[in-house]
């Protein structure tokens, strides 16, 4: 136990004592900082919220050893949501009528559209899974912050990218015909355009469509040099490449955060070769951990891989933390008006490493991210950008 | 014990409330449900107000499914009709929200009824299928309409005000959606003191026979389907409300199997049925949040490892109920009732 | 107008369909030995394909008899299915059977998520991956295999159904129960065989579709499509449910690719309306519904 640990152990009930003779008006300077969460942990998305949640425990439970926030300590709620909007809502009542939180974690776009108003009113500060273009908006959406860079940004970001390595190369999109699946499609496709590339075509999948050899057929007539798959967690996309490479097409394949996971290539095999993506943080195995003091922390917790969904709990805690040191620092109350000013203010914003760059806010996003390769010798996701940043 | 209730008339026969302590007891009620804004949280609140709209929509289905015998998987999708229309009313003409409420209900009324024209040519497990296909056609509607329903993004709604209030909050749009639920569900308990109701008891019992009685079965069967819809659509309306943002994905299948669940888990043929039906439906998830809570003790990591039970949990009721209460919860209450009549009795 | 490229989405659409056929047969079987509307269907699929990738890929069984053992596991599920959830049931309103699959569908999800996690995963390697052409078109070998696959299966299931005496039993048991009975056929017995056949066929159509496409315990949803080939071919007509299921493979991968994904279902429902109006019964169903 650090000495750290040990001085909190010990002065914790000193303070609880005085706290209770003091009252409520007395203790609010040193109470507790509440975290809620509407965490998926089953349904469809439950891959993930199970990471996220595993995660934001961790950085918890870490920087409550360091002596929490300004010496505030950190405790986490997440609860299951099973992806559904009622039950998010229903969550988000749930703790907030027994905590006083101050930052919440959403799970999905509807969830995280529909609560903003009540955010509003009890002046939480709130942060999710969604990386919708629609929330990356600070006047519709002024006590919501994202994680990363937006969906359209992250198409951005790989259209950028595609536009330095192959100048005037075509690109199709393959997404699926959801909310999730559809946000970036009409933007990315002005994007490509104004970069100078030609959009070959776009392919819409139906949701749990199991076959798609035919929409593959599609991806062969248009021959692109690169397909931008989005809307999707595995399921087409290793059939996808699979056909496209029976076919002969040398058409780069391309995915958006979600799709980035270690387990694209633990699950495809060879056929995840040369897969390309947007991610806006570090992998557990990046080989500058030495920029990345909280990534040493994560490997000291954790002998073995941890995924970037449990990463993102992390970013979502020390992000937190930031905003929180910020605004105390200014001598504000800890309330989601003057969170939304440290937002706007705050510059070189520091993750521990955990996002590669230093960064301000853009709006809402972190238009953050970096190029990665899945290598299938290595066994793993390798940079083939530096960070990039879109201005 | 009670011995027994004569009556003089068959009004008094027929009557919704037969005797005065059955008067007294929905005077309770009532005042209860008057009182319980003053003591609960927001999230009890919360779960009531979601409750009156799961019971509103429920009521509906309960109307088609248990007192007409047309299964419908298309509740879900009838409330997305009602949510939309209200959303684009609001957001469009700025309506005061009665008007609002009342045409996202006529509207699904409408739609209703002409996704029960296939009731006039196939009943049973073949009309269950063909509303499937209607809800999925009305999912690629709301998904694809972008001018007015701006697709998969989903719309915004700001909340209703009455006299000067915004009704934003559930300690506040309480006093919209308990009172609408309460006219609701007398409605349509009244329903079925009438020949429109008796006739769909008829068409139930056996189609053929009523038809026989003189019953014109396609137009009790669209008038059944209608007033589904309508429930269906105050039910969304009120949603897209309390919810103030909506998108196609509000409304899934899953959504109307959870309603048509709730109407069998309640009790098939009773308005107590759907509205126990609807409670305890919505709030199972919770308690067994609860449940998850209490293990979370003894257990690390609990709420992860135990999320899926839920899910199965909702399947067991499912089968459970159909298997040993095929009457739902409403029988259980009744028994439980005439235990208490009869007591010290025994039945 | 490409003919080559309509000629291979057609054939990928074919492609398709033998999975619907197969998946239609498992169907099929149920309704017309217990004339039971089997819900669960996809999640029988489902169950099939996570067996397979927990004999295959957890225990690292040799793939063959991951194959067989998941088949027994899918046989066994329709069984126990049957025994516990379907029997007890027996004559009741055939509206409360179709509930309960429901919920058995939910159950199956949910046990699936607990044992296998809600991760999606990919399945072993099980199907060749050379690439095939037929003339100048190309077909995707993954949907040519499990097409190869499935019309085998469906064949030799034909055959058990004409000689067989389980199959002449179970034919038997469909078109007169009373009559089976009387004749000295154990028509229980009959019901759990019509389960156990139908949890194999479903077990593999679950494993050929989670070679295809993956594992997840959301892959269920392909029961729906399941749904509306079995009404277009007739509920009780195996001819039908292989014609149907090839015909609406097509239909989707014709409307997907020259219209767009998202109308794929939008076609499919929209048939599956215009059947309920125009010819109830389906293309090769019995015509017994009461006409109002």
């Amino acid at each position: 136990m650090s000495i750290r640990k040990q001085l909190a152990v010990m002065i914790w009930p000193v303070a609880a004592a005085a706290m209770m003779v003091a009252g409520s008006a007395g203790a609010q300077d040193k109470e507790e900082i509440v975290i809620g969460a509407s965490v998926p942990m089953t349904g469809p998305f439950a891959f993930a919220g199970i990471q996220f949640n595993r995660g934001i425990n961790d950085y918890v439970e870490w920087v409550n050893s360091q002596g929490g926030i300004r010496g505030r300590q950190v405790r986490y709620i997440g609860e299951d949501t099973g992806y559904d909007a009622d039950q998010s809502v229903a969550v988000f009542r749930r703790i907030t009528s027994s905590e006083d939180v101050t930052f919440y974690f959403g799970d999905s776009t509807a969830f995280q559209q529909s609560i903003e108003p009540e955010l509003e009113r009890r002046d939480i500060l709130m942060t999710g899974a969604s990386f919708a273009s629609e929330i990356n908006n600070p006047e519709e959406y002024p006590m919501q912050f994202l994680l990363g860079p937006d969906y359209g940004e992250q198409v951005g970001i790989l259209l950028e990218y595609i536009a330095d390595e192959n100048p005037g190369a075509s690109v199709a999109f393959i997404h699926s015909d959801t909310e999730f699946g559809r946000d970036p499609i009409e933007g990315g496709k002005k994007m490509a355009e104004d970069l100078g590339l030609e959009v070959a075509t776009t392919i819409v999948t139906p949701p749990g469509s199991a076959d798609v050899s035919a929409a593959a057929l599609e991806l062969r007539r248009a021959r692109p040099d690169y397909a931008i798959m989005h809307g999707y967690v595995l399921s087409p996309i290793p059939a996808f490449i699979e056909q496209a490479r029976q076919m002969r097409l040398d058409t780069r394949f391309m995915g958006t955060i979600y799709t980035m996971e270690q387990g694209i290539i633990d699950q495809m095999g060879e056929t995840a070769e040369g897969f390309l993506g947007v991610m806006p943080y570090r992998y557990y195995y990046d080989e500058n951990a030495d920029e990345a003091p909280l990534l040493q922390t994560i490997r000291e917790m954790h002998d073995e891989y941890q995924a970037t969904t449990y990463t993102q709990g992390w970013v979502a805690g020390i992000l937190m933390q930031r905003i929180a040191e910020h605004t105390l620092d200014a001598g504000r109350e800890l309330n989601g008006t003057n969170m939304r000013k440290s937002i706007e203010e705050m510059e070189n914003i520091d993750t521990g490493g955990l996002i590669g760059k230093k960064f301000s806010f853009s709006g809402n996003s972190i238009p953050v991210g970096r190029i990665y390769r899945a290598d299938v010798s290595e066994g793993r996701m390798v940079p083939v950008s530096d960070w990039i940043e879109l201005d | 014990m009670r011995i027994g209730s004569p009556k003089e008339t068959y009004a008094a026969d027929e009557a919704l409330f037969r005797t005065r302590t059955q008067w007294a007891w929905f005077g309770v009620l009532l005042a209860a449900l008057a009182g319980f804004p003053f003591v609960a949280n927001l999230y009890w609140l919360y779960l009531v107000c979601l409750v009156s709209i799961n019971v509103i929509a429920v009521t509906g289905l309960n109307v088609l499914t248990g007192y007409t015998g047309q299964v419908s998987l298309g509740q879900a999708a009838f409330m997305g009709v009602g949510a939309y229309t209200v959303a684009w009313l609001e957001n469009h003409t700025g309506s005061p929200f009665p008007v609002n409420l009342l045409a996202g209900s006529v509207v699904a009324t409408g739609v209703g009824l002409i996704a029960g024209l296939p009731s006039l040519r196939v009943k049973g497990l073949y009309l269950a299928i063909a509303t499937i296909a209607a809800s999925f056609i009305l999912l690629f509607i709301f998904k694809n309409w972008e001018s007015v329903t701006n697709g998969t993004r989903g719309i915004g709604i700001e909340p209703p005000s009455a006299f000067g209030v915004a009704l934003e909050n559930p300690d506040t749009f309480y006093w919209l959606v308990v009172p609408v639920t309460v006219v609701m569900l007398l409605l349509a308990s009244n329903l079925f003191r009438t020949r429109i109701g008796r006739a769909f008891i008829a068409i139930r019992d056996r189609d053929i026979s009523a038809s026989v009685l003189g019953i014109d079965l396609p137009r009790y069967k669209l008038m059944s389907f209608g007033i589904s819809a309508f429930y269906a659509g105050m039910a969304g309306g009120l949603y897209a409300y309390f919810f103030g943002s909506i998108n196609p994905e509000s409304f899934p299948l899953l959504m109307s199997i959870f309603l048509l669940a709730a109407v069998i888990v309640g009790g098939m043929g009773s308005m107590l049925g759907s509205i126990l039906g609807g409670i305890f439906m919505t709030l199972v998830p919770e308690l067994l949040r609860y449940g998850i809570d209490f293990l979370g003790l003894f257990m690390e990591n609990a709420s992860a490892v135990l999320s899926p039970v839920r899910t199965v949990v909702f399947g067991l009721l499912i089968v459970g109920f159909l298997l040993f209460e095929p009457l739902g919860l409403a029988e259980i209450w009744r028994r439980i009732r005439r235990f208490f009549h009869l007591w010290p009795f025994r039945t | 107008m490409d003919w080559l490229f309509l000629f291979e989405v057609s054939l990928a659409g074919l492609g398709r369909g033998g999975l619907y056929a197969l998946t239609g047969v498992a169907f099929v079987l149920i309704y017309k030995a217990t004339r039971v509307i089997n819900l669960a269907i996809g999640e029988m699929l489902m169950v099939g394909a996570y067996l397979f990738i927990g004999f295959g890929a957890g225990m690292a069984l040799p793939l063959w008899l991951a194959v067989i053992l998941a088949l027994l596991g899918g046989a066994l599920l329709g069984f126990v299915l049957e025994r516990t959830a379907i029997r007890p049931l027996l004559g009741e309103n055939p509206i409360s059977v179709f509930m309960v699959t429901i919920g058995l569908s939910s159950v199956l999800v949910g046990l699936v998520e607990i044992i296998w996690t809600a991760n999606p995963r990919s399945l072993p390697d099980l199907l060749p991956r050379d690439p095939i052409f037929i003339g100048d078109a190309f077909v995707a070998p993954k949907t040519f295999w499990s097409f190869v696959i499935a019309a085998g299966v469906i064949a030799v299931f034909l055959l058990l159904f004409r000689f067989w005496r389980g199959g002449v039993a179970l034919r038997a048991t469909a078109s007169d129960q009373g009559a089976a009975y009387a004749m000295g056929i154990n028509v229980p017995a009959v019901y759990s065989l019509a389960w156990a056949l139908a949890g194999l066929l479903a077990a593999g159509a679950g494993i050929l579709l989670g070679a295809i496409s993956g594992a997840s315990s959301s892959m269920g949803v392909f029961g729906l499509t399941v749904l509306v080939v079995v009404i277009v071919g007739g509920l009780d007509s195996v001819l039908g449910a292989l014609l149907a299921g090839v015909l609406i493979g097509w239909v989707e991968s014709v409307a997907g690719v020259y219209l767009g994904g998202e109308y794929e279902q939008l076609f499919t429902f929209s048939i599956l309306l215009v059947v309920l109006l125009v010819r109830p019964w389906g293309l090769f169903g019995t015509r017994e519904i009461e006409r109002l």
